[in-house]
């Protein structure tokens, strides 16, 4: 009893003030749960949140640290600066399509198992949330105005601010989002402004933590974008017809900018992490410290990379994307933390078992792999040839492309026949 | 006390959430169809290149893949997941409804996603760069790919209007719920219409590059695209026959009776104009101008797919997610396969603000201070998803809907007659849920509103006097 009263109270020493009102929020959270219950174990889509998560912020990265390389360079009149300059240009572009894609997937493992948190703190500040998309729109045509304008630096300098303004205005956004929901104990108090209206307008933001941001979004892009630069180095250097003096310079100021924004990076982590509400118990939770681990682990890879970094880009590339996944794995540990105090857990979930739908994601997952696997393969090779030139696929990738092509019509025709049988068995 | 599991309420006045999710669906809609119609449009242009040795081809198909870039797969994919945002501030609860059945089913389609995005810029930065058959094979996956996404989609959708047999209920399995018989009548129809839409896309871009293509290459690319554009009209058609054979017999009362003739009349007609502009240049490829495509193309999204959108989601009502969902958020249907209890009963029994948690206390308890305001509460969570409930103009306006009434007693009487106890309820509204005095409280609103002249403030603010005597 002594310790719910605590847990309760506790949060309110650092966020203000104390509530008044009659709806006890752990009843709350379980009332909002869904009653369809999950479709599968929840610990199976946490999993997968997390995972999905950390390949979707990666390229959330270098869409905003391609950005904030493209209007550094394109104000300098060096060419190698104007050169990198319509690299990460186009790095940022191609980035943002990956990172919209990629962010499809933790968002819907998550609203199954924390649908109070999302659906609550989305609605409280919903038209921010609409927002969301049309500054996202915004900021990617700015981006792609950029980019055909991208001989003419003026122009892509003052475009591609615009681009970055907007994906952060994006990321500040959903950062609002998250973090609001770690805080249910304040959502009716936010809403009805103390139980004195019901903010409909969807207009109100309620909470921001600027280290939070700086730490999950400003300093990374900087970085991860600089581990991807050392990448471009490395990867080119096979061609022929690229300059390698202008390689081994892009790798360096790459292995700069990861090391140098990998400080504030774990400075800002650090200042988040142990600044969270003492009774989510950050300072004492393993995954904070594996977290500060990843991001020491990523800092002293780079710094090894300096003297080399093309030679070092995939060890950095391994170092960036632990790091990232650990962070992400800190970021779960915060929202069980939060919700804990409240007897909420994902575990208990309501669970209504069902295989056929997994089977089904399995089996595209597969198909996907073998896809994937060779389009990715093909494009890699593509990439390694020299202008003018065509790569003439080996008889092995052509081989894997008729497997691809078969695996992909065979899932079709599964999917489609599947239906007809349900549809002749309920129907005819 | 009793919660039920209500999330705090998004209102926009006078056009309402609904017409927001509205345009980002269309938006969205327009997009895809675009980009899926033309992967499949693309990859037989790509074999026909391949097979009749016209590498002229490819420079036509690098021209439509980067305006599939720049339109569809910025506009296509930011406003894909946007539906899903909007759908999640306008009605979590029917969005959370659909997740907790398709979770798996949309994460496979985010496996075609993630190919469908990767693939487009794989074909564009190795065309000419790889050899043609790799590439070929390549535009193929893509296609069948593409197409996946909408085999993915349309199940879903089709759900979201009706499981279509009451099997799913008791059964609660997926097969029944998605493959419903709704499905196929749907795939096939937009599937038609898409080549119909990338056709007038794809005719745009041809007569932008005729100058730079030989004459045969260029007839050739606009004769392919004409015709079939010519099939996905008239298979269009034949489809939407079958889909509309399919509809749940609530949706054909609703089209009778609320779908407004405009919107009817606008889709046949841009139907008509677009036949007719494939038929011209299918007979005259050199008449093809951008100046005539683009114009069309507009037209399609403002008369043809946004008219589409709302008529969809309006013969959806009163629910808003397979048929237990009403668009008010309110669980109204038991599911016994699931477990899922209908809320109905117990917001009659103890009050929607009651069982709102997201309701301020000194609007719970209803008092001769707070009626007006609680009655406006009650007006937003329960009927904004479909009226305006503040104003006279926009979405089904309540300040027009009950123009004259300012007696709350002939208020009232009214909404118990013909929205709580009536035995031939309209079957597009949910019924009127809630205690008397809660009735009571939103008559006394209405009658407020219209004799204020049919527009009030939407803000709700609890009565100091209540406010105080709560502390």
């Amino acid at each position: 009893m002594i310790k719910r009263l605590l847990s309760s109270f506790l949060p309110f020493a650092f966020l203000g003030s104390v509530p008044s009102f009659a709806v006890d929020v752990g009843v709350l959270l379980k009332a909002q749960t869904d009653p369809a219950g999950a479709p599968f174990y929840p610990v199976v889509m946490q999993i997968l949140q997390v995972l999905t998560f950390a390949l979707h912020i990666l390229f959330v990265y270098t869409s905003i640290g391609g950005l904030f390389v493209a209007v550094y360079g394109f104000t300098k009149k060096d060419e190698n600066w104007q050169r990198l300059a319509r690299a990460t240009l186009e790095l940022s572009k191609v980035s943002v399509s990956l990172a919209i894609v990629l962010g499809v997937a933790p968002l819907l493992f998550y609203q199954v198992i924390y649908d109070p948190l999302w659906y609550t703190s989305a609605n409280l500040s919903a038209s921010w949330y609409v927002m969301f998309i049309v500054f996202l729109l915004i900021g990617y045509y700015m981006i792609w105005i950029a980019y055909f304008k991208r001989q003419n630096s003026g122009v892509a300098t003052l475009f591609s601010l615009l681009g970055v303004i907007f994906l952060l205005l994006v990321g500040f956004i959903i950062h609002v989002v998250n973090y609001q929901a770690l805080y249910p104990e304040k959502w009716i108090e936010w809403y009805t402004s103390g139980g004195t209206t019901m903010n409909i307008s969807g207009w109100n933001i309620y909470a921001f933590n600027l280290f939070r941001y700086l730490a999950f979004l400003v300093f990374p892009s900087a970085s991860v974008t600089g581990i991807f630069l050392m990448l471009y180095s490395w990867y080119f250097r096979e061609r022929e017809d690229m300059d390698k003096n202008y390689l081994d310079w892009a790798g360096k100021v790459g292995a700069k900018l990861a090391l140098y924004a990998g400080v504030p990076w774990l400075l800002s982590f650090l200042v988040y992490a142990f600044s969270t509400p003492a009774d989510w118990n950050a300072r004492g939770s393993i995954f904070t410290w594996l977290a500060i681990l990843g991001l020491i682990l990523c800092a002293g890879v780079v710094f090894a990379a300096q003297k080399n970094p093309a030679g070092m880009a995939i060890p950095s590339l391994i170092a960036g994307f632990v790091a990232t996944l650990l962070i992400a794995v800190f970021r779960e540990y915060l929202r069980v933390a939060s919700t804990a105090r409240f007897g909420y857990s994902i575990y208990e979930y309501k669970l209504n078992l069902e295989w056929l739908s997994p089977m089904l994601f399995l089996g595209t997952t597969l198909t996907g792999l073998i896809l994937y696997a060779y389009a990715w393969w093909m494009a890699y090779k593509a990439g390694r040839t020299p202008k003018g030139k065509v790569y003439e696929a080996s008889e092995t990738e052509h081989h894997l492309g008729d497997a691809s092509v078969f695996v992909v019509i065979l899932w079709a025709v599964v999917f489609i026949g599947v239906g007809l049988i349900v549809i002749i068995r309920n129907y005819a | 006390m009793d919660v039920l599991g209500f999330y705090p309420m998004w209102y926009v006045p006078v056009i309402g959430s609904a017409t927001i999710i509205g345009i980002i669906a269309s938006l969205h809609v327009l997009a895809s169809h675009t980009s899926v119609g033309a992967s499949i449009l693309l990859a037989y242009l790509a074999t026909k290149a391949y097979k009749e040795n016209l590498p002229q081809i490819y420079d036509y198909i690098k021209k439509y893949i980067l305006t599939l870039l720049v339109f569809s797969y910025v506009s296509g994919s930011i406003t894909g997941p946007g539906i899903w945002f909007s759908a999640t501030v306008a009605n979590p609860r029917g969005i959370s409804a659909l997740i907790h059945n398709f979770v798996w089913v949309w994460a496979a389609e985010w496996i075609w996603f993630v190919a469908e995005v990767t693939l487009v810029y794989i074909l564009y930065y190795t065309l000419g760069k790889i050899d043609q058959r790799s590439w070929l094979r390549l535009a193929w996956t893509f296609a069948i790919g593409s197409w996946a996404t909408m085999y993915i989609i349309v199940g879903i959708l089709s759900f979201m209007l009706s499981p279509g047999h009451e099997k799913w209920f008791t059964t609660g399995n997926i097969l029944d719920a998605f493959y419903n018989k709704n499905y196929f009548p749907h795939l096939l129809m937009r599937s038609a219409y898409m080549f119909a839409i990338a056709g007038t896309v794809g005719l745009a871009i041809a007569s932008l590059m005729k100058k730079d293509l030989p004459e045969r290459v260029y007839k050739d690319i606009v004769k392919t695209l004409s015709y079939w554009g010519i099939g996905g009209v008239v298979f269009g058609l034949m489809f939407f026959a079958w889909y509309y054979s399919t509809l749940p017999e609530r949706s054909y009362v609703v089209i009778e009776s609320v779908v407004p003739t405009y919107l009817k009349v606008s889709i046949m007609l841009i139907i008509l104009v677009v036949l007719a502009h494939f038929l011209l240049t299918a007979i005259r490829p050199t008449a093809a101008r951008a100046w005539v495509a683009v114009p069309i193309f507009v037209l399609i999204f403002f008369a043809g797919v946004y008219p589409e959108e709302k008529i969809r989601e309006t013969i959806r009502k009163p629910y808003v997610a397979g048929e237990f969902v009403w668009v008010n958020q309110i669980i109204a249907r038991e599911v016994p396969a699931k477990g899922i209890k209908s809320e109905v009963p117990i917001i009659d029994e103890k009050g929607l603000l009651q069982v709102n948690a997201f309701v301020p206390e000194g609007l719970k308890k209803i008092t001769p201070e707070n009626k007006i305001m609680a009655g406006k509460a009650i007006a937003i969570l329960q009927c904004s998803g479909c009226h305006n409930v503040t104003g006279s103009t926009g979405l089904r306006p309540f300040g027009q809907k009950f123009k004259g009434m300012t007696d709350p007693e002939a208020v009232y009487n009214f909404l118990v007659s013909y929205m709580k106890n009536n035995p031939s309820h309209p079957p597009y509204m949910p019924k009127l849920v809630g205690t008397d005095e809660e009735i009571r409280a939103l008559a006394a609103y209405i009658a407020d509103l219209v004799s204020k002249g049919g527009s009030v403030s939407a803000k709700i603010e609890v009565p100091k006097a209540t406010a105080e005597a709560m502390k």
